[in-house]
């Protein structure tokens, strides 16, 4: 198709907002599919969706519309990820986009983290196209949200549409205004290729499926094509688009959205951001903006099991079929045993991995507390990137120890400035600055360290603020901070597992809640176990797990046996969950257990 | 081909339900005590037919309180059992009974009907205690029932005590152990409380209305026992019982040593042939049951080799006498240490379990920590 005729677009809103909503309507009213197919569209989508788990980021599609000019236009939808562990997913997203939708709720207004992704969309020079979405809704206040996006993002509302995704309100007038104002691609099909990858995913018959936008030249079966980063060399067998299943077409040229597929049997040779071009005649620069996958938080995973480290291996290998941004290398800890180090984008990603390791593959797993990676530099001049509190050198070879910090922003009604100040605070937050949105709604901003967001700060800002604060965060910079290892001993023995990463001057309180926290979760054995927090040689905290007195059943005669049976088997299933460090019986959520406090 | 066997018999009829008690036993049916004993009669019958090679050389009837009964209706179903089964001339015949429900005449009767070892839920020799914990007998009914009990020709008769009571102490507990060593009979089981779900204790528990001396003074008074019995000449045979001169209560080894028995009445089990099966609950089920001509008995657990193996583990360490390897050879074909070596090594190290040429026991530790041990010894499947 000629590229004027041609608009790709996004959609931006925050969690329930009514994105997908609007995606499916537009679908529908475009006659992409019929109302019947929607639903079992929908429900496969669904399906593949918990398969895929987080890595179908970007949902595309394209639609055919016929405008107020009577001229059929290709539309091409492509969704973005909603979650700020995926910013440089989005980013590539609507690096592929001329234009965006911006969809805000007409009751709840702009959130931070539709902030940040206008801000980006804005960087990418988008033109955007306000959406008021759910103005049915009884307490809709359009004219007020219409002034905040003004307000806070500067953009002319005048235009901005009405619409009720779910009552199929302002359809229409959404696709004429992409049709409208949405500027057609810029490209040419007789130039070398150049096509931007912005999303992938792993098919179990036509291996990894690289999500692409064409920008200049055009693609089609049997072409030998390259990426520029991995360097990997393939052959095309599959060109298409999304209707939204995948569909075949001959070609794919400047301009369009779609898919390619070739012989690539790994997510690792197709990079979000890289740039496919001919593998006999490349282009001479790959397309801006490629960045290497840079996971923020780490964590051990350790199977309870230690029969299952095989298990484990297999498990993450087959995660990683679909998630290139999954890294994990084999660990040893003295505490656990064999296990893996893994990197993660953020929280949740960390989150989705976890549960799917547990549950799709039945692992029990045992999860240490996440970390971010700090850069120490040692006294003799090395640099050390460590992302494993076991394994920061020893005091007196440290220099000093800079940790990420992030820009941090939060969205708020005015009631609740207070607490999140306070909670911001004592994260070591520093305050930058402070906006009204709008009469009761401020925008805060801090310079906080990465490793106090992934302790509890988000859970402690939803809860101080009844669920109203949003926050999104992007990495900004290393500073020095004054970082202490705090380790754990349980009966005189340290346990690697346990140690955390903490600044000095909240050492000492740490080492008394952990202790504290330890003490609780750690079940009476046949002897006392003492808790020590310690820095160093300085032992700050201490606790203790007094002993068992005695742990026998008294009575047990015929008519007992089978129920004493299944006492037996009770405590023999708890021990089970429970790790043998040195002769000390430690249940698997002491290793989180610097999570829970507060 | 004969079988030694021995017979459960079971009453559950109470005078007064007690707190800690989660037996079935019921003192609100005292109306089903002849058609309960009628159905009991019936039963024994049955199962006796079904059996014809048991001998029987230990039976136990127990409760509830046995001794809520008549006399004439004790006397029917001992009678029906010697009816039914063939017993062995040295049999062990056991009944439980409350201090205060036995008479002279009664305890002339049973002596006459065969019954030679009582045993007597004592509990303990405290006034408010007993009070506290739902019984209704006194300290002096206690020492009254047991002088009745030697008066009318028992020798072999057991108390039971128990410890960890709400407001018991250790000077208490030293009391009722001197009282029970100075009525001179030869077996003492004694009981640490636990609060069992449904019981009127762990109703009050719930509410915070249960005041249990602390852990460590239920261990001071846990190794106060293991010292004071066995140095007054009473051995520990089993993790809670106690005999001199080897008054063992033949029929209660059968359980932990893997030898069969058959339970008759309602809420009764049996072990017979590597199976496990129980009754109903149910009194009136149990009587209707039998009455239309059924024995009650349902197979309680298919019992797997493994299963076997695990109970027959856990049931012998209990005694003093521990697994007897030469045995659990014969009876699975395997050696022990073939199926538990590392089982065994790992708790001799930790001191619990003692090796010797012939068998694997408890330590003294071992048996205070026992459940950890027991436990152990489930094999994964």
């Amino acid at each position: 198709m000629q590229t004027k005729n041609i608009r790709n677009f996004s959609i931006i809103a925050h969690i329930d907002h009514g994105k997908s909503t609007i995606a499916d309507r537009l679908i529908e009213y475009t006659g992409t599919l019929s109302k019947r197919q929607m639903e079992a569209q929908v429900l496969d989508t669904m399906d593949l969706e918990r398969e895929r788990g987080i890595t179908i980021k970007a949902q595309t599609v394209r639609l055919d519309y016929q405008g107020k000019d009577g001229q059929m236009y290709q539309l091409n939808l492509i969704d973005t990820p909603g979650h700020v562990d995926f910013t440089y997913e989005v980013s590539r997203s609507l690096a592929a986009c001329e234009g965006a939708l911006l969809v805000v709720d007409a009751a709840q207004g702009v959130e931070a983290q539709t902030l940040a992704n206008v801000y980006m969309a804005l960087e990418h020079d988008l033109e955007i196209l306000p959406v008021i979405n759910k103005i049915d809704l009884p307490s809709a206040d359009p004219e007020k949200v219409k002034t905040e996006i003004e307000d806070i993002i500067g953009l002319d509302t005048s235009d901005a549409v009405l619409a009720s995704a779910k009552a199929g309100i302002g359809i229409e007038a959404i696709l004429d205004q992409v049709v409208a104002k949405v500027p057609s691609p810029a490209g040419d099909r007789d130039k070398p290729l150049s096509a931007l990858i912005f999303d992938s995913y792993f098919d179990a018959y036509k291996g990894v499926i690289a999500l692409i936008r064409v920008m200049d030249g055009s693609i089609k079966p049997g072409m030998r094509l390259k990426m520029m980063a991995t360097h990997k060399v393939f052959e095309v067998t599959d060109v298409g688009c999304f209707r939204p299943a995948p569909v075949n077409v001959g070609e794919l040229s400047a301009g369009e959205v779609g898919f390619v597929a070739g012989s690539l049997k790994n997510v690792k040779d197709v990079r979000v951001g890289d740039t496919v071009t001919y593998a006999d005649n490349p282009v001479a620069k790959a397309l801006p903006g490629y960045r290497g996958i840079n996971p923020m938080v780490y964590c051990g995973l350790y199977p309870v099991d230690s029969s299952d480290y095989d298990n484990l291996k297999d498990a993450l290998d087959k995660l990683q079929l679909n998630d290139a941004a999954l890294l994990f290398e084999p660990e040893t800890s003295m505490a656990l045993g064999f296990g893996y180090r893994c990197g993660f984008l953020g929280l949740l990603h960390m989150d989705v991995v976890q549960e799917r390791l547990e549950r799709e593959y039945n692992l029990k797993l045992i999860t240490t507390a996440p970390s971010v990676i700090y850069h120490v530099y040692k006294t003799n001049g090395d640099l050390l990137k460590i992302d494993n509190p076991a394994n920061l050198p020893p005091l007196t070879e440290i220099d000093h120890i800079e940790e990420p910090f992030v820009k941090a922003t939060i969205i708020v009604p005015n009631d609740y400035v207070g607490a999140v100040m306070e909670i911001s605070q004592d994260k070591r937050g520093e305050f930058k600055n402070m906006d009204y949105l709008d009469v009761n709604r401020v925008l805060i901003k801090y310079h906080i360290p990465l490793s106090e967001i992934i302790y509890d700060y988000f859970d402690r800002l939803k809860s101080s603020t009844r669920g109203y604060a949003s926050l999104d965060y992007e990495l900004t910079d290393y500073q020095t901070s004054k970082l202490v290892k705090l380790d754990i001993l349980l009966n005189g023995e340290p346990v690697d597992a346990l140690s955390t990463i903490v600044h000095v001057d909240r050492a000492t309180q740490r080492g008394r809640q952990l202790a504290e926290k330890l003490k609780a979760i750690i079940p009476q054995q046949m002897f006392e176990i003492p808790i020590q927090a310690a820095i160093g040689n300085k032992v700050i905290a201490r606790e203790t797990v007094r002993a068992m007195r005695k742990d026998v059943l008294a009575k047990c005669y015929g008519g007992d046996i089978t129920r004493k049976r299944k006492l037996l088997e009770k405590q023999k299933e708890g021990k089970k969950r429970m790790k043998s460090v040195g002769n000390v019986e430690i249940p698997q959520e002491a290793f989180m257990a610097i999570l829970k406090i507060d | 081909m004969t079988m030694k066997l021995g017979l459960y018999v079971h009453i559950p009829f109470c005078l007064q339900k007690c707190f800690y008690c989660d037996f079935p036993s019921f003192a609100n049916i005292a109306d089903l005590k002849e058609a309960y004993t009628d159905a009991l009669c019936k039963e024994i019958l049955m199962q006796g037919a079904l059996l014809p090679c048991a001998v029987v050389d230990t039976i136990y009837i127990g409760g509830g309180t046995p001794t809520t009964l008549s006399d004439g209706l004790l006397r029917k179903i001992l009678a029906s059992l010697k009816q039914a089964f063939h017993f062995n001339e040295t049999m062990e015949c056991s009944i439980e009974a409350n201090p205060g429900t036995v008479n002279p005449q009664q305890l002339e009767s049973l002596r006459a009907a065969g019954v030679n070892r009582i045993s007597f839920g004592v509990q303990t020799f405290e006034d408010n205690l007993l009070v506290k914990i739902g019984r209704i007998h006194t300290a002096q009914a206690a020492s009254q029932s047991v002088l009745l009990a030697q008066a009318a020709g028992f020798t072999n008769i057991n108390l039971d005590l128990m410890y960890g009571l709400p407001g018991q102490t250790l000077a208490m507990l030293e009391k009722s152990m001197q009282i029970a060593m100075d009525l001179g009979v030869d077996h003492i089981s004694i009981y640490g409380l636990i609060v069992e779900e449904g019981t009127v204790f762990a109703a009050k528990e719930k509410q915070g209305q249960l005041e249990l001396p602390s852990e460590e003074l239920v261990e001071q008074m846990y190794d106060r026992i293991m010292s004071a019995l066995p140095n007054a000449g009473y051995e520990r045979y089993e993790i809670s019982n106690f005999a001199k001169a080897k008054c063992y209560s033949r029929h209660n080894l059968k359980y932990w040593q893997d030898q069969p028995y058959l339970g008759l009445g309602a809420a009764a089990h049996s072990y017979i042939n590597d199976r496990r099966y129980a009754n109903t609950h149910d009194v009136k089920a149990y009587i209707a049951a039998v009455n239309s001509g059924k024995v009650a008995a349902e197979v309680e657990e298919e019992m797997t080799s493994t299963v076997l193996m695990e109970e027959f583990c856990f049931l012998a360490l209990r005694t003093k006498w521990g697994i007897d390897c030469g045995k659990f050879a014969e009876k699975f074909g395997r050696s022990i240490f073939a199926v538990y070596g590392n089982v065994i090594k790992n708790l001799q190290e930790k001191k619990l379990l003692t090796v010797d040429a012939r068998s694997v026991y408890l330590t003294a530790l071992g048996m205070k920590y026992g459940n950890q041990v027991f436990a152990e010894f489930l094999l994964d499947t």
